[in-house]
This record gives structure tokens, sequence and C-alpha cells, in this order.
């Protein structure tokens, strides 16, 4: 997609938010942040609170309503917040600023947003892009876990156990979401879930061992994935007191 | 009625009792499902109907519009499963930790209603079984006469205790604090869920206490600096309280206040609307007195002493929220230190 105007430079006081329709009727809250710009969805991933209406001291976003919080050079969510904000990449030319750039679930998502664009292109190398159609199973358990996903949009459920004895496990909605990540750790040869699309879905298929290569490439990079990585996993190990 | 919640991390399952609200039916389970009013009001516990059939038990609730019901979205405080019903909650869900306060309905009855100040009113409830909770929680209250809950916090605390003891301020039109103040409600019987609230505070937190309490917020502090003055944590931690309230007649427990004083608590009461009146300080030689809105009165005494701090804050809305952005902002408290109760 091509690059969209957001608004005009001196719209958004330094430490301050704004909330921008572009045109098609996209809404981003923009942040300064000592004249840097990041552009994130409008309303907190929690429920529906607009976030211009929410605290901001230059480096972190709060909700004002339950107090999630977000470094806005990542969208990483700090404190008691359980979900990253979506990044939408601007860039000022001129006196305005516009959207443009990645904005693909890769360089959005989770796992991989903020990592230096010649990482995210090497991972962007190795991915395969899939349409499943509702109903579509993308893996059992038992299967080899050699790939992890990357939910560009649609539904995916998981169901953990075999035949009569199956429980739901959760289930995946937003753009930029990882799973599969067993294909990421060693010692997890095998599936221990089945994934299934609720709806048609577009999804990023990469093989994790090739991506471990090319983060092996850039070891503070590789940290950074390893430590996403680590704190999604324990979102869904977590008990309520721990997480 | 067997009732499946499927969440963001995993699915649960658990049962409902005939008529029973979804989220009561959870949280009885011992299935931390998200709520923060449960009364209707915030929507906080929305979630969406896969199968199954509901009962609404209140299509006007406030909380309404935050749900799109043409996506079979409802409110799990008051829809009722009518049979086996599945739900989906987009967020992370877990079950309660080991030991936590896992609410229940429980029959009650009405003790000692009493005047605290021309608008305030204190009140026990006799609960028929013993039942535990956690310092600065609430429980939902419905006398047989009035349709539906309203949430109020214990002022006391109380292991294994059969006695909740509460504060209403009166509120013109308010449903349940018109019944309190209408007549003598002595022996009256009503019905509790509870305890609920996350706002809880256990003296392994090993941190000071700073307690910003606009109005009737004072009544989930008193539960706290009970439990804490208990364990003599201030032996060990240092405390401050802000009761906020528009003029000193409107103050009430000034004598329970002074009696923390002992134990070396801090306690400021905050005046918004008049200047502090001569006879206040000899009146209440353990409290100190301030002109001024409460998070504007913390300010300036708390400048600089925000060291390892754990922060309650409760009451109306503007006041809570005046009191958040100056933790936040200006105290610069992580969120997690930040506990708070926002009446709506």
């Amino acid at each position: 997609m091509g690059k969209r105007l957001v608004c005009r430079v001196v719209e958004i006081p330094e430490n301050g938010l704004k909330e921008c329709e572009l045109e098609g009727g996209l809404k981003l809250v923009v942040a300064n942040s000592g004249g840097e710009f990041f552009g994130f969805q409008a309303i907190c991933p929690h429920q529906e609170v607009p976030l211009c209406e929410g605290l901001f001291d230059g480096s972190v976003l709060t909700c004002h309503m339950h107090l999630w919080q977000w470094d806005v050079r990542t969208g990483a969510p700090l404190g008691i917040a359980e979900a990253p904000l979506q990044r939408y990449p601007v860039t000022v030319e001129g006196d305005s600023l516009y959207l443009g750039g990645d904005d693909s679930a890769l360089g959005m998502g989770e796992l991989f947003n903020g990592l230096d664009q010649s990482i995210l292109e090497k991972l962007a190398a190795l991915a395969r892009r899939e349409s499943h159609e509702a109903g579509a199973v993308l893996y059992r358990p038992g299967d080899q876990a050699e790939d992890f996903f990357v939910l560009e949009s649609g539904r995916v459920e998981f169901l953990i156990g075999r035949g009569e004895r199956t429980a739901p496990g959760g289930f995946m909605l937003k753009k930029g979401e990882v799973f599969g990540w067993a294909a990421l750790l060693d010692g997890y040869p095998a599936r221990i879930a089945s994934a299934r699309c609720l709806e048609e879905s577009a999804l990023l298929r990469i093989n994790g061992k090739a991506a471990l290569r090319v983060l092996e490439g850039d070891p503070a990079a590789g940290l950074t994935v390893m430590r996403r990585l680590a704190a999604l996993i324990a979102r869904y190990l977590a008990s309520s007191g721990a997480k | 009625m067997r009732i499946q919640v499927n969440a963001r991390n995993q699915g649960f399952e658990f049962d409902a009792r005939a008529r029973e609200p979804v989220l009561y039916a959870g949280l009885r389970a011992g299935i931390e499902l998200p709520y923060e009013c449960a009364t209707g009001t915030c929507g906080t516990c929305k979630a969406k109907l896969i199968s199954g059939r509901l009962h609404d038990g209140w299509r006007e609730a406030p909380g309404r519009k935050h749900v799109k019901p043409e996506q079979r979205e409802f409110l799990m405080c008051q829809c009722a499963a009518e049979g086996e019903a599945m739900l989906e909650v987009s967020k992370f869900v877990y079950a309660m930790e080991p030991g936590a306060c896992t609410p229940d309905a429980c029959p009650g009855i009405v003790r000692a209603p009493r005047r605290l100040a021309h608008d305030v009113m204190a009140f026990g409830v006799e609960l028929e079984q013993p039942c535990d909770f956690d310092a600065g929680q609430f429980v939902l209250l419905a006398p047989a006469a009035l349709p539906g809950y309203r949430a109020y916090s214990m002022c006391n605390f109380e292991r294994g205790g059969r006695q909740l003891d509460f504060v209403a301020k009166r509120k013109p039109g308010g449903g349940f604090s018109e019944w309190l103040f209408g007549a003598d409600r002595e022996g009256e019987r009503l019905d509790t869920f509870g305890p609920l609230g996350k706002a809880t505070f256990d003296p392994a937190l090993a941190k000071n206490l700073l307690c910003i309490a606009g109005g009737s917020g004072i009544a989930g502090m008193m539960s706290i600096l009970s439990r804490a003055a208990r364990e003599r944590y201030f032996d060990r931690y240092r405390g401050w309280v802000f009761f906020g309230v528009r003029m000193l007649r409107d103050a009430f427990f000034l004598g329970e206040l002074s009696a923390f004083r002992a134990q070396g608590l801090e306690i400021t009461v905050a005046l918004s609307d008049e200047d502090v009146p001569a006879s206040a300080r000899s009146e209440w030689p353990q409290l100190g007195f301030a002109r001024g809105l409460v998070h504007e009165v913390a300010r300036r005494t708390m400048a600089g002493k925000y060291h390892d701090m754990r922060a309650y804050v409760a009451g109306p809305p503007p006041a809570v929220d005046a009191a958040i952005r100056m933790l936040l902002l200006e105290a610069r408290l992580t969120t997690d230190n930040i506990r708070y109760d926002k009446f709506s």
C-alpha cells in the first residue's frame, strides 16, 4: 500500500498525542516523543478506550482507564499491560506525517517489531504466505514442529489433547501474533496441540531453524526476540498472580 | 448448567445455577473471568456467545453501551445461560491462585444501621456462613425489595468472620441508598455475592503505604488500615492517608482514623469547599487538615517521599483519575503499585 497522509507535524505537540483518521477510515494515535513520531492503533487493545485520552510522558504511553502501558519506541507492553500495541510506521516528509513503510504482520508483530530492517528483510525472505479456508487444520499433536506462524488475518484456535479428550487451548486473532513457537525451541520436536482456522485466515509460515540462524547473525536482535518469546510463553503458562 | 468459556490462552468449564449470571458462576468456580464493577456498569466482563441461549437480567444496564449485540456480545455479570452454553472471552484468563478468597452467594441480615454524617450511613451485614475476604475487597448486596446487586466495600477486616461492615453515602435516586436511608432496616434480609475486587492489601507487600480516598472511598482504606494495624505493619513501614471531603461536616471515621495515628500513620483530611475550621484541629488533634482537592493536598505533602511506595486510591472517578495522573506522571510510581477503585 502506498503512503498515506496522517496529519501535519505541528498538530502534535512535543510529548503529546493525537488521534488521526486517515483516508479509508483507519484511525491511529500518533505520539511525538521529543520530535520523533510513532503511530499505533488508536484504541486500547484491552477495552474500547481511545488511547489519545491516555497519559504520555514522552516515552511511555498509559491508557487512563486501566493503566496499561507501552514503550512508544516499540509498542511493547510494560507493567500490567497484557498485549502489545499494533505499530504503524510513520515518516516525516516536509511539514507532514505519512503512514508507509513496513506494516507487514512480521514487522508489527509482538516478536519481531522494532528489529533492524535488515533482520526483518531476512526473516521476510524465509516467510511463505499461505491462505487457509475456515476449518483447515494447520497441525495436529505429534506433527513435527518445524515451522512457526505469524497471523496476518483471520482467526486460529488451538485444541490440546487428542480424540474425545480435547480441551480448548486458546485462540489467535491479532495481526502479528505468533504461534507454533515450539519450532523456535530446542527439545520440542513435536506439536502438543492442534491448530485450526476458525475463519478464512492468512498466515506467514517460517522455518524455525532458519529463523534462528538469521537471529544468530545479530545476537542483540536474537536476545530481544528470545526475551519476548520467553514473556509470551510465560503469559500462556502463568497463573493469575504470576503474570 | 454446563458453561464453557474459551479465553485467549485456554478454555474453562464450570457449572452455573439456574438464573445465575455467567460471571458469578465462573468466579465461584475459581476462574478469574474479567470484571471490574460486576454490576452492569463498566463493560469489563464483555463476552461473546458462541452457542446456547442467554437470559439478560438487565437490558438497560449502562455497561451495554460497550457491547455489540449483533455480534452476540453480552455482559457476563447480567446474563445467565438457559442450558448449556459456550462463550468466548477475548482476554487472557487464569485460574485463581490457591488460597484466594473464592466468592460465593450468601444470604445475610442488615445489622445496626446508623448515621455517621448527614448523608453517610454505616451498617453491618451478618452472613449466614462465615466468609474470608482480603483487605480492600467489596461485596455485592441485593435487598429482597430491590432488583439487582450494588457493590459496597468492606470497612472491616476479619478472617472467617460473619460480620461485614459498610458505609453508604446517600445518593438522590440511588436505589440502595434511598432504601437504606428511607427507614430503619435493622433485621432486613438481603442476598450477598462476594468477596470481589483486586485492590487488595496483604502485609507481605512490605512497602510504604499511601491511601488517597474521596468520600466513601475511605471504606476500603479502613479495611486495609485495620489489616495493617493488626499486624503492626507501621512499625516497619510508613503510612499516609489522605481523606477528601467537601466540608468538615461531610467527614466521618475521624475517631477511627485518630486511633491509627498511634501506630505512626500520618492522616490528613482534605476539605475541598471550605477553609479548615478553627475547631477541627482542637477537636481532632491527631489529624492534619488542609484546604484543597485530595490529590492536590497529597501532592503538596508527599513530594519526595515516594520511595518504595504502594498507593491505594478510591472514590468518585474524577478524584481517582486526578490522583492516578499525579502518581504516574509526577510521583513516577509504576502501575503495579497503584491500586484503585473507581465508583461508577
